[in-house]
């Protein structure tokens, strides 16, 4: 589903070069649901933000549900952003002036769907995050945690093949939290790939998998572990090594 | 997504109602400051008698004395009798008039109104049709009226209003200078803006038409004197009436209507030959000078549009320019506040045409309110212009054409202002955004 090979981002000014991302390979698989989490600057969003397509990456390669994606036009990346990914953000990123219909309906206008096809779509979504009965409400009418569920639903009304959720629950409170998380759950259960980035420990542990960035650099957790499994096993006299996080 | 994009437009005219209205209220006030001084300028300057204004000609005549010759001096803006006479009788062109002013007195049909003044105009049967001239009732006298001077009138509406009421005049006869006229036609609403036919002498160049008109012949048969300009240099051959018939003075305007096949080069030859002829009979002292104008000439050599309407205009439409500025930096403010949203729906899958399109148009809706408010705001404007004068009035009111161009002008200025700040809006980074929300 998304697969980054060697892949950096350096940003640079006149006065100096951040390494934002050094040469990480990441390999999403179908219908995977996994969880990046790290220090702060250690490089989620930007590893987000590059999966996204919002940010060009400087080098490696990015294949996004078998396309390549260096080579794409402004054009064509917000097309395949638009048909393959939805988005959750940590601050819902709803447009205020629109009520619920009409901000869940903004992806599905890009995508070009005839009226009442973009209605069903967008009554369906909501219906599935439990907020049908708000559909004429504004977001400032609505709490946190139903703000991120129309989030989500306007990721998912354009049935995207990856999620890309950035901090879903990192603005609401435990019980929210959950709920969302359990709402991401049975998103991912029936088939939508789910890349999500935490601070959250508790929510990460419950994904599938965990990818964990220091200083821009990929430590996957399981490959990890095998290793050091591995390294245990064969210098046995030898203390364990620290435990990751 | 046009229809999309408008109804986005509308909905963001609610939101944040003090910027929006600080920025429609700009665009409103220069748009109504340009266009109330451009109407009147467009209806100063506009082409009375678009038709067949190249085709009627003004010639001009230089018959002055040898003494006080300056070369290069223009000839004089109205011609003799004697030419305009001549030039009458030989029918060049396709039609030709020659007009002066007069001002009889008019006995009164009616018991309750006494006797008033007023403007006259003497002139051939040919002005009718020259001039496009409406008919209410009846027509134009007839070439043969004309030469043996009958007394018939063609009256304006409100004389015929005043005269006869409402009713049909034709046939019937009123007094003017002790002399009875039979009412042979009734001009109907007839404003030709500006009065380009008779730009000397007379009522202002944007006032009302003469009342009364009758043929030349009639007029000289009572002796009317020229109500207008007349400049005479030269010696008279003769005393009285007939003697100021015969001289050099200048106080009759002339007006040629070439015909379709007619050119302007052939009607200028025609002048010299018949200065040339005159010149045989002892007239025309002075080297061959002649001139002709056709209707927008003629306007632009009587200056017509007064240099203080041009300057105004450019003060005005200035003064647009600082508005869309303002209107710049308003936009530029609001849609600097609006990087959340563009990042939201360029990770939702707008491309940046996508952006672009839909802050233009969000722009050219503000510019339509703008033109709207505008608008109303160049009828206040037109309508204060309007006190000024009577003729101010005449020329202070917006047209259909204005009236679109005036809206047209607000959204286009809008959407011009626009495209920077348009341009901003399409180079948010969608990443920065999202986090920074």
């Amino acid at each position: 589903m998304l697969k980054m090979n060697n892949l950096s981002k350096v940003y640079r000014t006149q006065m100096i070069e951040t390494h934002a991302l050094r040469g990480i390979n990441i390999h999403v698989k179908e219908g995977e649901f996994v969880a990046v989490t790290g220090p702060s600057g250690s490089g989620k969003t930007t590893f987000l933000n590059i999966a996204g397509m919002l940010e060009e990456l400087s080098s490696g390669e990015y294949w996004l549900d078998g396309v390549d994606v260096r080579g794409l036009n402004d054009n064509e990346r917000s097309r395949l952003r638009n048909e393959k990914i939805g988005f959750v953000f940590q601050g819902y990123n709803l447009i205020p002036d629109l009520n619920l219909f009409d901000n869940v309906d903004v992806p599905l206008r890009y995508r070009g769907y005839p009226a009442a096809e973009r209605k069903k779509r967008i009554e369906d979504a909501l219906l599935r995050v439990g907020l049908l009965s708000r559909i004429h409400h504004y977001p400032a009418e609505l709490s946190g945690g139903q703000q991120q569920r129309v989030a989500i639903a306007r990721a998912l009304a354009g049935t995207p093949r990856l999620l890309l959720a950035d901090e879903p629950t990192g603005n609401l409170d435990s019980t929210m939290a959950r709920g969302i998380m359990e709402l991401l759950e049975e998103i991912n259960a029936q088939g939508t790939t789910i890349v999500m980035v935490t601070h959250d420990n508790e929510l990460a542990a419950r994904a599938q998998r965990n990818v964990h960035f220091v200083d821009g650099q990929v430590i996957d957790i399981a490959e990890e572990a095998a290793s050091l499994l591995q390294s245990f096993s064969h210098n046995k006299a030898g203390a364990p090594a620290a435990a990751t996080e | 997504m046009f229809a999309y994009y408008v109804r986005l437009g509308f909905k963001r005219l609610r939101r944040n109602p003090i910027l929006t209205g600080l920025m429609i209220l700009t665009i409103a006030i220069g748009i109504a400051a340009s266009m109330s001084t451009l109407t009147v300028l467009y209806m100063m300057s506009g082409n009375p008698i678009p038709e067949k204004s190249e085709r009627l000609v003004v010639p001009l005549l230089d018959n002055g004395q040898l003494e006080n010759y300056i070369e290069g001096e223009e000839p004089p803006v109205q011609i003799s009798y004697i030419d305009a006479n001549n030039m009458l009788q030989q029918k060049y062109a396709l039609r030709q008039t020659a007009i002066y002013g007069i001002a009889p007195v008019i006995e009164s049909v009616r018991k309750d109104l006494p006797n008033f003044f007023t403007d006259g105009l003497a002139t051939t049967a040919d002005f009718f049709p020259m001039f496009n001239v409406p008919f209410l009732h009846g027509g134009p006298w007839t070439a043969d009226e004309d030469a043996n001077g009958t007394p018939v009138a063609v009256l304006s509406k409100a004389m015929s209003e005043r005269l006869f009421n409402n009713e049909n005049p034709i046939g019937r006869s009123f007094s003017a200078n002790d002399r009875q006229y039979r009412v042979v036609g009734v001009i109907d609403d007839w404003k030709p803006l500006p009065r380009y036919y008779r730009l000397i002498s007379g009522a202002s160049t944007y006032g009302e038409i003469e009342s009364m008109f009758i043929p030349l012949k009639a007029a000289f048969a009572q002796q009317y004197r020229n109500n207008g300009s007349t400049q005479c240099n030269g010696p008279r051959s003769g005393d009285g009436f007939e003697g100021f018939l015969q001289s050099e003075c200048t106080w009759m305007q002339f007006w040629f209507e070439l015909g379709p096949h007619q050119s302007r080069a052939a009607l200028n030859d025609y002048l010299h030959n018949y200065i040339t002829e005159q010149k045989k009979l002892g007239r025309y002292q002075r080297p061959i000078n002649y001139a002709t104008y056709d209707v927008m000439e003629w306007l632009e050599e009587r200056e017509v549009i007064g240099n203080d309407s041009k300057l105004q205009t450019i003060l005005a439409i200035g003064f647009l320019l600082v508005c869309l500025v303002n209107a710049v930096g308003l936009m530029l403010a609001k849609y600097s506040a609006r990087a959340g949203e563009i990042g939201v729906r360029r990770a939702l899958g707008a491309n940046r045409r996508d952006i672009f399109s839909q802050f233009l148009i969000e722009t050219g809706v503000i510019g339509l309110a703008g033109g709207v408010l505008g608008l109303g705001l160049s009828f206040a404007g037109l309508a204060l212009i309007a006190q000024q004068s009577s003729s101010m009035e005449t020329v202070a009111t917006m047209n259909i054409e204005m009236l679109l161009a005036t809206i047209g002008v607000a959204i286009v200025a809008t959407l011009l202002s626009g495209l920077l700040p348009t341009w901003r809006a399409c180079q948010v980074k969608p990443a920065v955004q999202l986090k920074s929300q």
